[in-house]
């Protein structure tokens, strides 16, 4: 598969700790989310992917080139790690224009594209600002800025949101849609709000395996008839939580709405309800990953 | 790719206070050691039947031992001995009992106790008057002792080798830095003016001095510049975004390497050059064409190996270490390699920091020259290897390979 990435046996050992086992995956273009909790391997995978950890086992081929070509795979990927930074003293134009410089841009290319891309990504008013006075969301922005700024086909994002507030959340969910019009853009993330805002087609990670492959709707058939509603006592939320998955709770006074993950109808009063995705997310890792 | 990197790391360089720092301790340092110093007398020819010409350093083995037996009486004497055991003085003070072993030595080597020796010096000082240095003897070193009539050179080595043994390290008294002094003849001074200026124009004679000092900088001050680099990066943890370029780690490190290096360097021949200039008027106004490229020949030929070796060293320790720790141990390396040396002019062996601290000893220097570009070649392709590994490291890292106190601990699997 020429436009896509391709996944086969994966594994990684650090030391005795497996971190990702036997992963098989086929990532075609447009957004593809891979979810799943703190220490399930998602990080690993990302950087296996953009060539800053060697696999210990298997085949992992971008576009048709394997990874061990260190050179051709990060010409054609981008990266915005977890904890983007760069230098403090640099502003964004200038750090922009740095990166570019070390993913081959000449200069003549960069003139033209570092202005659109901080125009892209709303950053123009502050291209004078240093790296180190931005906000957290001007970070990221400029995070994603470089990483596409060299027109790659494969774009890796892990947890891009995190620490962002609701309103740049949306924001830069938004942006990512847009850059994953016409190549692969992997959205690595522990946030099921970010999946289910822009993946149609998901894995869930756990213990370094993959416990799901497919679409958002297939994830929310696992829990169809598997997620109840229903209002309760404020005082029986300790008991019912010692049974349930609660995966929703609004309080009114003394009486709490919960949403809750059951195998059967947990309460007589309960009733079935349509899952979203974070139910469906939350059904797939209590049951140990059976799909 | 690589110039516009070399450009951007030579204008975040610019702006690094690191190196405003490196720029002051190195002018400072540079212009207080050698703005003074007047030998213009150096380049009047020397007349027939002047008073003195000069001293020049003598391998006559009686003078040395001699001179050196002087020496010992009068530091013994005073019980004080001067020592350099990490280029710092220090003032060594022995006990009775090793104050009676010198003395044996001493009469060992003189056949005389050690009061006749005191009577004799005295005697010899005798109508010197301290106040009005009435009566002064031309120099110190005309006070000489008479050896044994039996005692040959090397028995009188061995014999300072047994001082050596009580005084401690870094004495005059050192088997390899026996010297002694003797005059120069009318020959000696003329031989030396016309090498100093047919040879050296002048210049040249200039140029090594400052080159010894400005070496001494050159062992030191760069590792800061090279530390500071190479933990810019994760300091700003920006690595990750960094590896994941396309740029290769030579483009990388080269560029940094290079950028550091050509900023480093620059003040050093600038520096050198406007050093230089009174020496070329004062060539020119005593009808001598001096070599107006002397600064740089001597620049490039003498600190730029120095340079290189301590930067490519600073780089390589820096990655593979990956913090602070590397600057301490190679500040303590430098200053080993600069209190190890054995001599403050030429025997240039494998010295990182080859010294020649005076002006002048033109045909010395030219006897030394072959040695000196050995030395130079040694350092240069040290560099290189240094450079290279850095690479490697980079590269390694780059891939996800870990080090921890030099052992790379691979991620297995």
């Amino acid at each position: 598969m020429e436009t896509g990435i391709e996944i086969k046996n994966l594994s990684k050992q650090f030391g005795k700790k497996q971190a990702l086992s036997d992963v098989n995956l086929t990532i075609e273009r447009g957004m593809f989310g891979l979810l799943g909790p703190n220490g399930a391997g998602k990080t690993t995978l990302m950087k296996i992917i953009t060539t800053l950890t060697k696999k210990s086992s298997g085949e992992v081929r971008i576009c048709g080139i394997p990874v061990e070509e260190c050179k051709r795979v990060r010409q054609i990927t981008g990266y915005l790690p977890q904890d983007f930074s760069m230098y403090g003293n640099m502003n964004a134009y200038e750090a922009l224009d740095y990166l570019a410089v070390l993913s081959g841009m000449e200069k003549e290319e960069r003139k033209k594209l570092v202005p659109e891309m901080l125009e892209k990504v709303n950053l123009t008013e502050q291209k004078r600002t240093k790296v180190r006075a931005m906000s957290g969301g001007m970070k990221r922005r400029l995070g994603i800025a470089q990483a596409i700024i060299h027109n790659p086909k494969v774009i890796v994002v892990d947890e891009p949101t995190a620490g962002l507030d609701p309103e740049e959340r949306v924001r830069f969910r938004n942006l990512l849609c847009e850059v994953a019009k016409d190549r692969v853009v992997i959205l690595s993330t522990h946030i099921v709000g970010d999946i289910e805002a822009t993946c149609e087609r998901i894995a869930v990670l756990n213990n370094g395996s993959i416990i799901f492959d497919g679409t958002v709707s297939g994830l929310l058939k696992l829990a169809e008839g598997k997620v109840y509603s229903a209002e309760v006592s404020t005082m029986e939320l300790p008991k019912l939580r010692e049974k349930y998955q609660i995966t929703g709770m609004l309080t009114n006074g003394s009486l709490t709405h919960v949403k809750m993950i059951a195998q059967t109808k947990p309460l007589p009063e309960a009733k079935a309800c349509a899952p979203d995705v974070e139910d469906a997310y939350m059904y797939l890792m209590q049951q140990g990953g059976v799909c | 790719m690589f110039f516009p990197l070399f450009f951007k790391e030579c204008r975040q360089i610019a702006k690094s206070l690191v190196y405003y720092l490196y720029l002051i301790i190195l002018v400072l340092f540079l212009t207080s050691q050698l703005s003074d110093g007047d030998w213009s007398d150096r380049l009047t020819e020397p007349k027939p039947g002047q008073e003195s010409y000069g001293f020049k350093e003598s391998e006559d083995e009686t003078l040395i031992m001699e001179s050196t037996l002087a020496e010992l009486v009068r530091e013994t004497d005073w019980n004080s001995y001067a020592t350099y055991p990490f280029m710092f003085y220090k003032e060594v003070t022995l006990n009775d009992s090793e104050l009676a072993e010198i003395e044996q030595i001493l009469f060992e080597c003189t056949g005389k106790s050690f009061e006749q020796l005191l009577d004799e010096m005295d005697a010899h000082f005798s109508g010197y008057d301290q106040s009005t240095m009435e009566g002064a003897p031309i120099s110190g070193q005309t006070f000489l002792v008479e050896p044994a009539e039996d005692l040959t050179f090397e028995e009188f080595q061995n014999a300072m080798k047994r001082v050596c043994g009580i005084i401690g390290k870094g004495s005059a008294f050192e088997p390899e830095k026996l010297t002694a002094s003797e005059p120069k003849t009318y020959e000696d001074a003329l031989e030396d003016y016309r090498a100093l200026c047919e040879k050296d124009k002048v210049t040249g004679a200039y140029m090594r001095l400052f080159c010894d000092y400005a070496g001494i900088m050159l062992v030191i001050l760069p590792i800061f510049l090279g530390a500071t680099r190479c933990l810019r990066d994760k300091r700003a943890d920006a690595q990750q975004v960094i590896y994941a370029r396309a740029a290769s780690s030579l483009q990388v490190v080269g560029s940094r390497y290079l950028a550091n290096l050509f900023m480093a360097f620059l003040p050093v021949v600038l520096i050198a050059f406007l050093l230089q200039s009174p020496y070329l008027y004062l060539a020119r106004t005593n009808g001598v064409a001096p070599d107006v490229f002397a600064f740089l020949k001597y620049s490039v030929g003498w600190l730029l190996p120095t340079l290189m070796v301590t930067l490519a060293l600073s780089f390589v320790l820096t990655e593979l270490i990956g913090n602070v720790f590397a600057v301490i141990l190679q500040v303590f390396w430098s200053f080993a390699c600069i209190a190890l040396e054995t001599s403050l002019v030429g025997e240039f062996g494998f010295h990182l920091e080859p010294r020649w601290n005076t002006v002048g000893n033109t045909q010395s220097f030219f006897a030394q020259l072959g040695q000196l570009a050995i030395n130079r070649l040694f350092y240069l392709l040290l560099a290189i290897l240094l450079f290279g590994l850095t690479v490697l490291i980079f590269d390694r890292k780059r891939k996800g390979g870990v080090f921890w106190h030099g052992k790379n601990s691979k991620s297995r699997g």
